[in-house]
């Protein structure tokens, strides 16, 4: 009886509220208030802190080891946590590798390792399990010579293949730049140092870091706290008390003055620019918030006073960010882009023109108003993840931040004023004491970067290697030697492959290749003729992805099966590229030798080819190092690198067996398995 | 004595746990038929608002295919009170997102937010059902979306006609025979009063469920659904009935041709009960057993030891009224295609008549509980459940007792299924060729 009553009432009240004026989008309510669950701790004797958040929702659970020790040097030894790190979880002194991954998959569950800490994540009902696999793989690790030189052999290739990557460059030398070599931050792993680290190296790194003094136990999901806490008590109490080495860290500190950092990559096509500062932050300080805005507004998303200015208004690049550090033991504030080698150093102005303004302008009020929209609605979704929970309950540990920390993090977003945001931004945008790291061509950028004016003088620039350390500015100019032409260094090629006589004799010839990308293989077939035929065919895992061919006066593409015909244009630039070799058709024909640059560390002679092409030809052996293609493709220009490698004799001729062709970040490295000359190319193979 | 109550003690906490570990939510219907699933979960101040409509491909005009998705692009144009091109805004300023995707049988239309935008969301979707703005502007202008869409997902995709070719083959009378995405034809020749009347006979609160998921108050959120929706007009019954097939009884061959692609494929394709029965589940198991992961049979054996194929898979295709089962292998290399039926045949026939290991049977089962768990380890993933299992499956708490069924599922039923259904005279074997200049 009531309930009808009840009923009805409620019935009556929609009735009378359902006027709502559908005309207007509604108003939304007040920020929600986050409920992160309580989590429950308890700490071992030996210093392990454990945080338990029970989250019945799924019956799945994870567990996050993090160990917060301070940062340290390596030192000649860098690299050395790193295969720490890559070792652990290679089984245990207790089970060998094979055994213990098999367990681990027959689970579905996945358990991960580094030299501060481990995750691992699976089904609650293997919850046990895969703690104690977790346990004994962090506790008896067994580290072997074996496994040491696999994992040393990755990390050898992974330092050789980022060797040329100007952005791997531009990132190590602004951190060594910034934080100095000597600083944990800012020290950085090399070849050399990988290969002095020694099992022992490995065995001490573990025994003096890997211990419980500064180590949290994340575990969150559906676990039961008491019979958890059984169950870690049991398996970590083992863990031997520890604490790691106590260490002093150096301050790092600004320049005195806004200066350009210039390393000379010869081969970038794209300039990495970074304008930087040390600062001091932390998370639990006042002007967190403020600053994490002002960073929102200057170089978060594509709404951004960088993105709005570099990318949209003057397309010098793709995408432009910046960031405000919050670390306890160095921070800093970096904004950076990759841009096209011409713009360099108007970009570098740009940036200095968006940096003097977010400090001196306030910000909209509606700009501040969707940026912490944009703000809320990211770092809300972000929520929905276990490991944001994990993360967010670890930080206000190790972070030192009030327990409320999180639960009123959107409320302190939206607290944030206009005058806030321009405090904080010149706080910590340090516009006189700038290192503004730009990595590039130095024969292309450099001169220019010389003469941006700032504070009524040009920016004083100075010369760094790749490894940061500072040297003399390069000699971009060296001199074409007296009475060298073009035809002489194109002769000089035309001998070092075999002489011109051999190079006439070649008819045909037909090359393979291999490339891996991403794990995928490609492949790579080309046939040439004297007589204007071209066939060039790239598959990807047997499928056809792009294939051109020339037949005298005929040629087509496919790309991913759509078939088109060559316009005159493109018949024209295929016909040149036919000829086995173009040089023979370049004798004599007025090329410009442009001058002398370095490729790759070689003096190197640039010819001309034409207005899209340049051909790099080395000063020494006289071989051909580089081509350069320029095209444009949606309004922008696009630069095409192949470089030549390796070169090998076939039937008398010198042929590179190593082609690297590279266009923007991405490179691809052909290995070519057989050249014939002479022999398996017929007329049919380009019908 | 004193053990007695510590044991109870433990089995009380069991029952806590396992009951605690599933999805609760709350369904009812408004008096104008829209039916409401609200879940509630206050974790992350997060709210999904979604409605799935129960229309989808096969419910379109065998003339004018490709509707239902095509609604999918027409109802963002904005309605009576949101202009063209707003809806994105709207829905970024508040922080939050939204997409739609389009089946044979039903349309689904979702946003995520921060949860104090739930009537933003209420009021995006109700808007949506009540007053769409459906003029020409908008279908010219969502015409050509979908054609690019169809030559990037279809045309120009290796393999990416496969699935239509499948469909024709395998379905003579019921309305699976055409593809979502349907003909261009059909949509140019349509008129603006055709898709209005679709509007009209499928945009209906009586044919949709709304769902509500995420950090929300119950009471309040049902008074705003009552304000919201409440008002909307019930519209007419619709009436289904869709033609049944006669069954395989023998095998049957067709050829189709991409000229996207330079490999064969062969694919042996058999007709199964709609994803409502337990075979159908019996045959997911099966389909995993063969071809998910590197451990599983026919890869491993085709592609990793024999070499013979460059990839092999297994898929249960399930909908509402059939499935499609389909063994789908490339060639590596010089086999044929009729080695890999051969091969195919052998595997099957060992699953017809040996029972697989209990280890690859737990296994088996470790895989499907794991994906069970992480298919609701997202408020977005719960909310898509919810309206699946209640619009076509017909029972909401599925989304927690599925599993069970998958749980229950024998190694004697894994091999009587693969007799029941995956018989050599009960399929269709397509083969799926490059096209040369010929054809």
């Amino acid at each position: 009886m009531k309930k009808s009553i009840l009923l009805l009432f409620l019935l009556i009240t929609c009735a009378i509220t359902a006027q709502l004026d559908r005309s207007e989008e509604p108003k939304i309510g007040p920020i929600p208030e986050i409920n992160l669950g309580v989590p429950q701790t308890f700490k071992l004797d030996n210093g392990l802190q454990v945080i338990v958040v029970e989250n019945h929702k799924l019956p799945r659970v994870s567990y996050t080891l993090a160990i917060d020790n301070p940062p340290y040097v390596e030192g000649e030894i860098a690299g050395v946590s790193q295969l720490t790190g890559s070792l652990l979880g290679k089984g245990s002194t207790n089970i060998d590798k094979d055994t213990y991954n098999e367990e681990v998959d027959y689970m579905g569950a996945s358990i991960n390792f580094s030299s501060s800490g481990a995750s691992a994540s699976g089904l609650s009902k293997y919850a046990d399990r895969i703690l104690e696999l977790l346990a004994d793989a962090a506790l008896n690790p067994n580290f072997t010579a074996e496994e040491l030189e696999k994992e040393r052999n990755i990390l050898l290739d992974a330092i050789k293949s980022g060797e040329k990557s100007v952005a791997t460059a531009a990132r190590r030398v602004e951190s060594a730049l910034a934080y100095g070599v000597n600083h944990p931050y800012g020290e950085f792993v090399t070849q050399e140092s990988v290969k002095q680290v020694t099992l022992e190296n490995v065995a001490s790194n573990y025994r003096n870091y890997f211990v419980p003094k500064n180590a949290y136990l994340a575990i969150i999901g559906d676990v039961d706290f008491e019979k958890t806490k059984e169950k870690v008590t049991e398996l970590f109490q083992l863990w031997r008390k520890a604490s790691p080495p106590v260490i002093t860290l150096a301050k790092p500190k600004n320049v005195q003055y806004t200066q350009i950092n210039f390393v000379d990559m010869p081969n970038a096509v794209q300039s990495e620019i970074a304008v930087q500062n040390v600062i001091d932050l932390k998370m639990g300080d006042e002007d967190y918030f403020p600053s994490l805005l002002a960073n929102n507004i200057l170089g978060g998303g594509m709404r951004s006073y960088l993105n709005a200015s570099l990318r949209e208004d003057k397309g010098y690049t793709y995408g432009a960010r910046s960031s405000i550090g919050a670390d306890k033991y160095a921070s800093r504030f970096r904004a950076g882009a990759s841009v096209r080698n011409v713009v360099t150093d108007s970009s570098v102005t740009v940036f200095l023109n968006q940096l003097k303004r977010i400090r001196n302008e306030k910000v909209d009020a509606e700009e501040i108003e969707i940026s912490k929209a944009e703000y809320v609605g990211e770092f809300v979704m972000a929520l929905e993840k276990p490991e944001t929970i994990a993360r967010y309950a670890l930080n206000i540990l190790t972070e030192d931040l009030p327990e409320d920390f999180y639960t009123t993090y959107l409320e302190k977003i939206n607290a944030v004023t206009a005058e806030q945001i321009q405090e904080a931004a010149q706080k910590f945008i340090a516009l006189n004491n700038f290192r503004i790291v730009v990595t590039g061509k130095g024969s292309e950028v450099a001169e220019n970067l010389e003469k941006i004016p700032f504070n009524g003088k040009d920016i004083p620039v100075k010369y760094f290697d790749k490894h940061a350390n500072a040297t003399e500015k390069p000699d971009y100019n060296a001199k074409i030697p007296e009475g060298v032409t073009a035809n002489d260094v194109i002769n000089k090629y035309i001998n070092a492959l075999g002489g011109k006589e051999k190079l006439e004799g070649v008819q045909s010839y037909a090359l393979i290749a291999e490339a891996e990308m991403q794990g995928m293989k490609l492949n790579l077939e080309l046939k040439k003729t004297a007589k204007n035929q071209l066939m060039q065919d790239v598959k990807v895992m047997g499928n056809s992805m792009s294939k051109q061919v020339l037949d005298g006066d005929m040629g087509y593409m496919i790309m991913q099966g759509q078939r088109k015909d060559l316009g005159e244009e493109e018949l024209k630039k295929a016909k040149e590229e036919s000829a086995p070799f173009p040089e023979l058709n370049y004798l004599n024909n007025n090329l410009v030798l442009e001058g002398v640059e370095t490729i790759e560390g070689k003096k190197a002679y640039k010819l001309r080819i034409t207005d899209e092409k340049s051909i790099f030809y080395d000063m020494e052996s006289g071989l051909k190092l580089q081509e350069v293609n320029t095209t444009e493709m949606q309004g922008q220009k696009m630069q095409q690198t192949l470089i030549y490698d390796d070169y090998k004799e076939v039937s008398g001729i010198q042929f590179p067996f190593k082609l690297t062709q590279s266009m923007g970040p991405q490179s691809m490295e052909f290995l070519v398995q057989e050249i014939k000359v002479n022999e398996g190319v017929s007329d049919a193979d380009f019908e | 004595m004193k053990k007695l109550p510590l044991f109870l003690l433990a089995s009380l906490l069991f029952v806590f746990n396992s009951s605690a570990q599933e999805v609760s939510f709350e369904e009812y219907d408004l008096s104008n038929g829209l039916h409401v699933i609200l879940h509630q979960d206050n974790t992350a101040p997060i709210v999904v608002t979604s409605i799935a409509y129960h229309v989808g491909a096969k419910d379109e005009d065998p003339e004018r295919t490709g509707f239902a998705h095509f609604f999918e692009h027409l109802l963002f144009e904005g309605t009576k009170n949101i202009g063209r091109g707003e809806w994105d805004k709207i829905v970024s300023s508040k922080g939050g997102k939204n997409n739609a995707t389009t089946n044979d049988d039903r349309t689904y239309y979702y946003e995520v937010f921060p949860s104090n935008a739930l009537e933003t969301g209420l009021w995006l979707e109700s808007e949506r059902l009540l007053h769409p703005v459906i003029e020409q502007v908008g279908v010219d202008t969502q015409n050509e979306v979908v054609k690019e869409e169809k030559r990037l997902r279809v045309d120009n995709r290796p393999y990416g006609n496969l699935l239509a070719e499948i469909k024709k083959n395998l379905f003579i009378e019921h309305p699976y025979r055409w593809s979502t995405i349907g003909s261009m034809d059909h949509l140019d020749a349509a008129t603006l009063d055709e898709f209005i009347a679709f509007n009209n006979k499928f945009y209906i609160p009586n044919n949709a469920a709304l769902i509500i998921a995420g950090d929300i108050d119950i009471p309040s959120t049902k008074k705003m659904i009552q304000d919201y929706f409440g008002p909307i007009a019930k519209g007419a019954k619709i009436e289904r009935s869709f033609l049944k097939e006669k069954p395989i009884t023998q095998e049957f061959k067709a050829t189709a041709y991409d000229s996207n692609i330079q490999i064969p494929a062969i694919v042996a394709c058999y007709r199964t009960p709609s994803f409502t029965t337990r075979d159908a589940r019996v045959l997911d198991m099966i389909s995993t057993y063969l071809s998910n992961g590197n451990s599983s049979k026919l890869y491993k054996k085709l592609v990793d030891d024999k070499k013979m194929a460059l990839a092999v898979q297994a898929v249960n295709l399930s909908q509402e009224d059939y499935g499609i089962y389909a063994l789908f292998a490339l060639p590596l290399g010089e086999t044929t295609l009729d080695t890999l039926v051969k091969e195919f045949d052998e595997e099957i026939q060992k699953l017809q008549t040996e029972l697989i290991s209990e280890k690859d049977h737990q296994k088996l089962l470790n895989q499907f509980e794991n994906q069970f768990v992480n298919s609701n380890a997202t408020l977005e993933g719960i909310a898509a459940s919810l309206a699946n299992y209640y619009l076509l499956y017909g029972d909401t708490n599925l989304i927690n007792t599925e599993i069970d069924l998958y749980r229950s599922i024998t190694r004697e039923e894994i091999r009587d299924i693969a007799k029941k259904y995956l018989g050599s005279n009960q399929r269709l074997l397509l083969e799926y060729l490059p096209k040369t200049e010929n054809q």
